[in-house]
């Protein structure tokens, strides 16, 4: 008797893949009714653990299920907003899904078993659940433990997939439930505060800005610590009084060669401080040699690739945003070119074959010839992190592919990947440092020589610096000289720039809110919104010594197709092209910085007045709420109990903006709609 | 000092007679640089039990006379005094014995600038350094090789004081190499003796050989101190 199999990706491209995988080719396509995106794929395989199987392989399209507040509740009249911490929330499926769902359940009523194959996260396991229970509305019998299985693969490359395939495994209950706690509390919370913040200050708002347009004022509790980075910064940039600063140089030439040499103090922020040291100097006439010491040194190569660092990267190098990034990635992904892109893992484990995957990249490509030099002796071990999250490795390719039958954005993210992967498994770049000091007077000054030796790495990841300096001549220990040239120089201290993205997404990750999932997700929100802008950076002085940064070659157009030439022109459009207020996403020219609305910055100051228990525009409360959603992956904690905890911590919140209200409205007022202000803070020419 | 090694050696009750009592108390406090004045004396015997064993009264009087202004409760001279054209800033460099015991005034950290400092005071204010509540501002960037503004925030120093003799006369003075113990957390009205320093063009130029650290504090300058910071910081930054 031959086991009817019915398998369920998370999307249709990877059903397809999988089943072509599996089946060698052999696969029967069937449409389904009422939606053109999904397919029934059947073919027969033999699985280690059913023996010969007739299969079915379908998708859904993300979430199966959505959740909704009982009817009795979707009026924002129809009660008071915190009515909704406790309000009843209905399992519904959405309309343009029910023929994804209907699907499911007409083919389970013909299956054995039940074989998830959506994509191996947290969010994946949830929608493995959702799979289940609808899949069990057609066929109870796929309750039963047994009946219901989960395959793990962290990528859609054949073996791979034929390896995992053989191998399944249970369902993780536990990071199903972590997720639907998540979307539990960010239904709850996001719908009261949206509708508490809205009906308070819409009235007044509208009233100042004099639009007829209702404005929704929305809530997520990592959105608005998002939010706070940006406005925080903002403010520091504005508030920001720069001051003067005195230091001292020193200069000698020897053998030709002009060495400057480095205060030990830096700068210090009292002049009268300064002359007296200064003076002391050229009392003591000569310098003298303290410290010789050349030693070999090295710039390390990059740790493997993680989410935030892919996302960093790209808005540093690759002129995409961190949502585009994360988009094209995963285009990427579901083609079977690279690894799954949601990842914290920056360590490779031990047993993986690496050499291989470095073999495949051998085939072709700008790196061609460097992926053969490591195959040929070069290969070296990559660093490890720290970081290990036990589903999927770090970001690496996972096959060949020429890179002009990509799309001109794929490349680019594409490039970066193989670039990196192929960087992690070289050596450490090589050089040799001499450091010398001085002491001139009762002060120290320091200079210090590069030579690089070998480039190793940097030689296939372009993204990272790392140049000799110029000569030094040489100089013995207790050597005494009287410098070229002393001078005391004055300067000033200037204030930060606005927040870039990978600035934001560095904050959000050392502050524990968002997951690498979520904070391109988050950033794009507040975009949405309206509470921030994004413009180019303007180009800043390059400081003496400072490495220029790596700049992409910049197309012609995009998507140009086949034999694109890969020169590394310098003609880069200018930063400033159209100024101020565009809309961030995607563009292309610079690094994006963010700039507050002036509703965003109205919220966030209105929350901060209103004292620190309150702050919703801090990270506290979202970081313990995305530890307790950890707690609840690791068996500590039940959803239940971790969605009482934070209820009653936002409660709380709750009731103290209820008390407080006026304060918010109150500057909330001053800052939005004097009539015909139209939120824009900062104009372009700034 | 041989005196006080006499004291310390005889840990006995005290004799019970006053002058006796007193004589050792102010002894030991000479030594420790702190002569008090006949007044202060008084003050202080008339609040102590006779019969309290010595070491502890010259603790405790020690303890007490260090939280007071010094330009009332020690005795002046000039050998324990600035001379009064020490800060002349035509001199450019003058060497001086002391020792000379001082109070602290203010202090300046000038190695960070003051609207740093100031925004650091904001930041604590708002509860960012609460433990459990903290916010990270600033992610130390791997690929950054601008060590200066990196260190500028966290920096301690040098430090810049002032300071005030017995006679009450203000002079400034600048650490050249870290000294234990002093930074903008130390006690204003602490009190310092110094001993062997150069002083350039007007300013003391200190380091640890050069000052001993007895202590103490006076609690009211110190309050206001601390109240008043951020605003002094702030009107220095403009």
């Amino acid at each position: 008797m031959v086991t009817k199999v019915l398998c369920v990706a998370e999307k249709p491209s990877i059903a397809k893949a999988v089943a072509n995988h599996l089946a060698g080719g052999q696969v029967q396509t069937r449409n389904v009714q009422g939606n053109p995106y999904v397919k029934n794929y059947e073919f027969s395989y033999n699985f280690p653990t059913w023996g010969q199987c007739s299969v079915t392989m379908t998708s859904v399209l993300g979430h199966l299920t959505s959740h909704e507040f009982d009817p009795q509740y979707k009026s924002w009249r129809s009660c008071d907003p915190s009515a909704l911490f406790e309000a009843r929330i209905d399992t519904i499926v959405e309309d343009d899904k029910k023929p994804v769902a209907e699907n499911i359940k007409r083919q389970a009523a013909y299956n054995k078993v039940l074989y998830i194959w959506t994509d191996c996260d947290r969010e994946g396991e949830n929608i493995g659940t959702e799979i289940r229970s609808v899949a069990t509305q057609g066929n109870q019998s796929f309750r039963q433990p047994g009946n219901t299985v989960r395959a793990r693969f962290s990528n859609i490359e054949r073996a791979h997939i034929i390896n995992a395939a053989r191998s399944p495994v249970q369902l993780d209950e536990a990071q199903s439930n972590a997720v639907s706690a998540r979307i539990e509390l960010d239904l709850r919370i996001g719908a009261s505060f949206t509708r508490n913040l809205t009906m308070s200050l819409q009235p007044m708002l509208q009233q100042r800005s004099g639009e007829d347009r209702s404005q929704v004022i929305s809530y997520g509790s990592c959105q608005f610590p998002t939010l706070g980075f940006v406005v925080e910064r903002y403010i520091r940039v504005r508030n920001f009084v720069p001051e003067t600063l005195w230091g001292i140089k020193v200069m000698h030439e020897k053998d030709r060669i002009k060495v400057n040499f480095n205060w030990a103090r830096g700068h210090l922020f009292d002049r009268m401080a300064v002359i007296i040291l200064f003076e002391r100097c050229l009392t003591a006439k000569t310098a003298r040699v303290t410290k010789v010491q050349t030693k070999p040194t090295s710039k390390w190569k990059p740790l493997p690739l993680t989410t935030v660092e892919l996302q960093k990267c790209g808005s540093r190098f690759l002129r995409l945003d961190s949502q585009r990034v994360m988009q094209v990635a995963e285009q990427l992904y579901q083609k079977g070119w690279i690894s799954y892109p949601r990842t914290e893992t920056d360590q490779f484990d031990r047993g993986m074959d690496l050499r291989a995957l470095v073999q495949k990249q051998t085939q072709g490509g700008p790196w061609t010839q460097f992926a053969q030099d490591l195959m040929n002796g070069g290969f070296s071990q990559p660093r490890s992190g720290r970081n290990n999250d036990k589903a999927h490795p770090p970001i690496h390719p996972v096959n060949f592919v020429v890179p002009a039958s990509l799309s001109q954005e794929e490349q680019r993210v594409h490039e970066f990947v193989v670039r990196r992967f192929l960087a992690c498994c070289s050596q450490d770049a090589r050089g040799s440092k001499t450091e010398i000091s001085i002491l001139y007077g009762s002060e120290i000054f320091n200079t210090s020589g590069l030579v690089v030796l070998e480039q190793n790495y940097l030689d296939v990841y372009p993204y990272d610096k790392w140049t000799s300096s110029q000569d030094l001549p040489d100089f013995r220990e207790g050597e005494v000289f009287e410098p070229t040239e002393a001078r005391m120089n004055e300067g000033q201290t200037s204030p930060p720039g606005y927040l870039t993205e990978p600035e934001l997404i560095a904050l959000m990750d050392a502050n524990g809110i968002g997951t690498d999932a979520t904070m391109a997700e988050h950033i794009a929100k507040i975009k949405d919104r309206d509470y921030v802008q994004t413009r180019p950076r303007a180009r800043q002085q390059r400081q003496q010594g400072e490495e220029e940064e790596y700049e992409p070659a910049e197309a012609a157009e995009p998507d140009a197709g086949a034999g694109r030439g890969r020169g590394r022109g310098r003609a880069r459009a200018r930063g400033g092209r159209g100024g101020g207020a565009g809309r961030g996403g995607g563009a292309t020219t610079g690094v994006q910085e963010f700039i507050p609305t002036t509703l965003g910055v109205a919220l966030v100051e209105g929350y901060e007045n209103m004292g620190f228990e309150t702050s919703l525009t801090k990270p506290f409360l979202r970081k313990e709420m995305e530890l307790r959603m950890k707690a609840i992956c690791e068996g500590r904690k039940t959803k239940a109990e971790v969605v009482h905890e934070s209820i009653e911590q936002y409660r709380d919140v709750y009731i103290r903006t209820q008390q407080r209200l006026d304060s918010l409205r109150a500057v909330t007022g001053t800052l939005v709609g004097t009539p015909g202000q139209n939120g824009i803070l900062v104009s372009g020419t700034e | 000092m041989a005196s006080q090694r006499q004291y310390a050696a005889t840990p006995a009750m005290a004799s019970g007679n006053a002058e006796d009592v007193a004589a050792s108390i102010s002894a030991f406090l000479a030594s420790k640089h702190v002569p008090p004045t006949q007044a202060w004396m008084n003050g202080f015997m008339s609040t102590i039990r006779l019969n309290t064993p010595i070491v502890a009264l010259q603790k405790t009087a020690l303890f007490r006379l260090l939280a007071t202004d010094i330009t009332t409760s020690i005795t002046k001279s000039p050998a324990s005094c600035f001379a009064a054209n020490i800060t002349d800033p035509q001199v450019k460099e003058k060497h001086v014995r002391g020792p000379i015991t001082v109070q602290v005034l203010d202090i300046e950290d000038i190695g960070r600038s003051r609207w740093s400092q100031v925004e650091a005071i904001e930041a604590q204010e708002r509860g960012e350094t609460t433990k459990g509540r903290e916010v990270i501002r600033v992610v130390p960037d791997e690929n950054s090789s601008d060590a200066a503004t990196q260190t500028e925030s966290k920096s301690s120093g040098p430090h810049k004081l002032l300071l005030q003799d017995a006679y009450g006369m203000h002079v400034y003075a600048m650490e050249l190499t870290p000294i234990n113990g002093v930074g903008v957390q130390m006690a204003i009205g602490a009190k310092l003796v110094l001993k062997d320093f150069i002083v350039a063009r007007g300013v003391l130029l200190l380091e640890p050989r050069n000052v001993e650290m007895l202590g103490g504090k006076a609690d009211t300058w110190d309050k206001k101190w601390r109240e008043d910071r951020k605003k002094v910081l702030k009107e220095k930054a403009a």
